[in-house]
């Protein structure tokens, strides 16, 4: 088995991870209606499944026998999750966003699952270059951003809608709507100059590696991508977009980007 | 042996005019308590006095003083109103149900808002200011601090606490899960009434950047402005304030909405469709209903501020039940420590004494019967052993036994300790005389 396949050991061990991270999310739920006596016990099992899940990479990693990162599905989609919920555990220390933890932990335990499921399929062949691996850091690292954008645009929604309803009592568990469109502009922000980044080396290596074909869903879905961000970028010189249409915005950039990143994996990319 | 009296009246036993007569302020309460001290100096005392109770919190000796008329005699003495002016709104309570009470008050359970959370602090201060005086012993520091403790249980772990019951309070818990931060933000009243001050003053607290008020008669925007450190602003100006205004509280007496759907898209886009919140307080409301349709527009009136208290209020009363299982945990809890407290000695020294005489006894028997092996005199000492243990089996288990909700057992302790004399200074064994 080429050591980039995951073991089982490994998976068992990310599995335990992902229930570690549901069971700290039902817990979360559980201490916003007053339990506070939960939160130790939350903080825990986030800790506990994302530690589990840098284990495995780091396994990962030592059995691949070399310390280049981004090269397998499995330690790429793991990674991420892994960078995507060590990042929100930093944002909740040190300026909690109310709530986040339920849009963003869910989708860390996703991506754990598809690197688990990815993790075992065969492998798209490239040589590694300086152009290929700013390219994947570059898209992988805004897709961390326009998921974090995607998770406050969510939320936005969710309590911009019980607030226009007046369904939503007053000391409402998630953060402030103004905080949320700050996390989601800031994570965009961040986001957008990654993805840019990342689409202008991918072009490079293209020109460089003549073997290598892009496929053309793969570029009309990155520009998409492109475009949509760089409208909320722009919200500030068009204030209609703001508020709610933003929120949308960043979720329709978020799920094309998922898409995008799930159609890599089928789409050849060679001759 | 100590006993816990209480001596109070509240809002639902007495009008304020009587409240008032009988309410201490800090310097008050403190004459209050040396005074008492001095009068009774080997009891402790707290007073709790707020403005809708005020209750005397006494220990002193079973059968000692003061007894309840010379507490209130005190009392209407220090306060110079006539006891008889209050005894008729007076409530007595002793040991266990003072207890119950004490800790029923401290977790709002006995307020006139169910739930407020203030009366918990004014517990703390009026404990503090007796602990500091001296005031407080080995009765009352303990109860004071269980109460204490008991009342933050309640509001931890019940819903008694939560939610807000004024209108000016959940219309800033609502601007709160719009905005994250107030520095940058202004907010605007429209109307200088009482309602608009009322909710002024809760978002004053907010520290806002800018506070303005508007009104139709200049002089009534001004004082209220100044009262909050705002501006008043021109009443006909609306609209270019209310593009500037974040937040924008309407409380005037008009008839029709001064604030109309086509003021608000003019204001809208002045603002560049920043999101504004509007309270409308008023009756008729100052707000068209249309307005609403913007997105950058929350408007919440009366009704839906009003309906909010009320689910509060429905949510606090179905939380009673659970605050009040937790209240008589800690009362049954509280009482088994004090009787364990005062029971366990004085029954170490009845049985000490006992077993102490009966050795002496046996002393003088086994000196007389001097041909006796060790083994029988082994017996002996054990005879004499278990004949003490036995007599004083049943009255040690009635003793423990018996039902502390209606004092009796501190009246059979007292009675223990009067008929066995097991007052300290009386347990002098090499005093003691043949009888």
């Amino acid at each position: 088995m080429p050591p980039e396949i995951p073991t089982l050991p490994q998976l068992s061990i990310l599995a335990l991870a992902v229930v570690a991270l549901g069971i700290g999310i039902v817990l979360s739920v559980f201490r916003s209606r007053g339990n506070e006596k939960l939160r130790v016990p939350m903080k825990m099992l986030y800790y506990w499944g994302l530690s589990l899940a840098i284990v495995v990479v780091f396994w990962h990693t030592v059995r691949r026998g070399h310390w280049t990162p981004l090269e397998s599905n499995f330690d790429t989609l793991v990674s991420l999750g892994v960078i995507l919920g060590v990042f929100v555990m930093y944002l909740q220390k040190r300026r909690p966003v109310a709530g986040l933890d339920w849009f963003v932990m869910p989708m860390v335990m996703m991506l754990l699952l598809l690197g688990g499921v990815f993790g075992r399929t065969k492998l798209h062949a490239y040589l590694p270059t300086a152009w290929s691996v700013l390219h994947l850091v570059g898209v992988f690292g805004g897709a961390v951003a326009f998921a974090l954008a995607g998770a406050t645009g969510a939320m936005y929604l969710l309590s911009n809608q019980r607030l226009r309803n007046k369904t939503a009592l007053p000391g409402s568990k998630f953060a402030s709507l103004e905080r949320l469109e700050h996390v989601t502009y800031l994570s965009v922000t961040l986001g957008f100059g990654l993805l840019t980044l990342g689409a202008l080396m991918g072009f490079l290596w293209l020109l460089r590696d003549e073997t290598k074909v892009l496929p053309p869903g793969k570029i009309i879905l990155t520009g998409v991508i492109w475009v949509i961000y760089a409208i909320i970028l722009h919200t500030p010189i068009n204030p209609s977009f703001r508020g709610r249409k933003t929120a949308m915005l960043s979720i329709a950039g978020f799920i094309l980007m998922i898409a995008t990143v799930v159609a890599v994996q089928f789409v050849p990319s060679g001759k | 042996m100590q006993r816990l009296l209480l001596l109070g009246l509240n809002h639902t036993t007495a009008p304020l005019d009587v409240r008032e007569k009988l309410a201490f302020d800090a310097s008050s309460q403190k004459h209050a308590l040396e005074s008492m001290r001095g009068q009774f100096p080997q009891c402790e005392f707290v007073i709790l006095s707020t403005c809708n109770r005020v209750e005397f919190y006494a220990a002193r000796e079973v059968h000692g003083s003061p007894r309840t008329d010379e507490l209130l005699n005190a009392v209407a003495l220090l306060q110079d109103v006539p006891a008889e002016v209050v005894k008729p709104h007076l409530y007595e309570k002793t040991d266990r149900e003072a207890v119950t009470h004490l800790f029923h008050v401290a977790s709002s359970l006995d307020s006139m808002v169910l739930g407020e959370t203030q009366i918990l602090g004014q517990v703390r201060d009026a404990y503090d200011a007796a602990a500091a005086l001296g005031s407080t012993g080995v009765m009352l520091n303990p109860l004071f601090q269980r109460a204490i403790a008991v009342g933050k249980q309640v509001l931890r772990d019940t819903a008694l606490g939560e939610g807000r019951l004024s209108i000016a309070s959940v219309a800033v818990d609502y601007v709160r899960q719009i905005f994250d931060h107030f520095k940058d933000k202004t907010v605007l009243s429209v109307g200088a009434g009482e309602m608009a001050q009322l909710v002024l003053q809760h978002f004053a607290e907010l520290k806002p950047g800018r506070l303005l008020v508007a009104n139709r008669t200049k002089s009534r925007a001004e004082a209220l402005a100044q009262q909050f450190g705002g501006a008043a602003v021109d009443f006909h100006s609306l609209a270019d304030h209310v593009a500037a205004a974040d937040i924008v509280i309407t409380s005037t007496g008009a008839s029709e909405p001064i604030i109309t759907r086509s003021l608000m898209e003019t204001a809208l886009k002045a603002r560049r469709f920043k999101p504004i919140v509007m309270l409308d307080i008023a009756l008729p409301r100052d707000v068209e209903a249309l307005v609403s349709e913007f997105q950058a527009v929350y408007l919440y009136n009366i009704d839906d501020l009003q309906k909010v208290v009320q689910q509060t209020q429905t949510q606090r009363k179905s939380a009673i039940d659970a605050a009040t299982c937790i209240v008589l945990e800690h009362v049954d809890d509280f009482v088994a420590s004090l009787r364990a407290r005062e029971l366990g000695p004085a029954i170490e020294r009845l049985y000490a004494h006992h077993h102490h005489l009966a050795q002496e006894e046996l002393h003088r028997t086994l000196n007389k019967l001097g041909h006796l092996k060790e083994d029988e005199k082994a017996h002996v000492e054990e005879l004499a052993r278990r004949i003490i243990n036995k007599i004083l089996h049943d009255p040690i288990k009635t003793l423990r036994a018996a039902d502390s909700t209606h004092g009796l057992s501190a009246q059979y302790l007292h009675a223990l300790e009067k008929l066995f004399k097991l007052d300290d200074r009386n347990i002098n064994h090499e005093a003691r005389k043949d009888e």
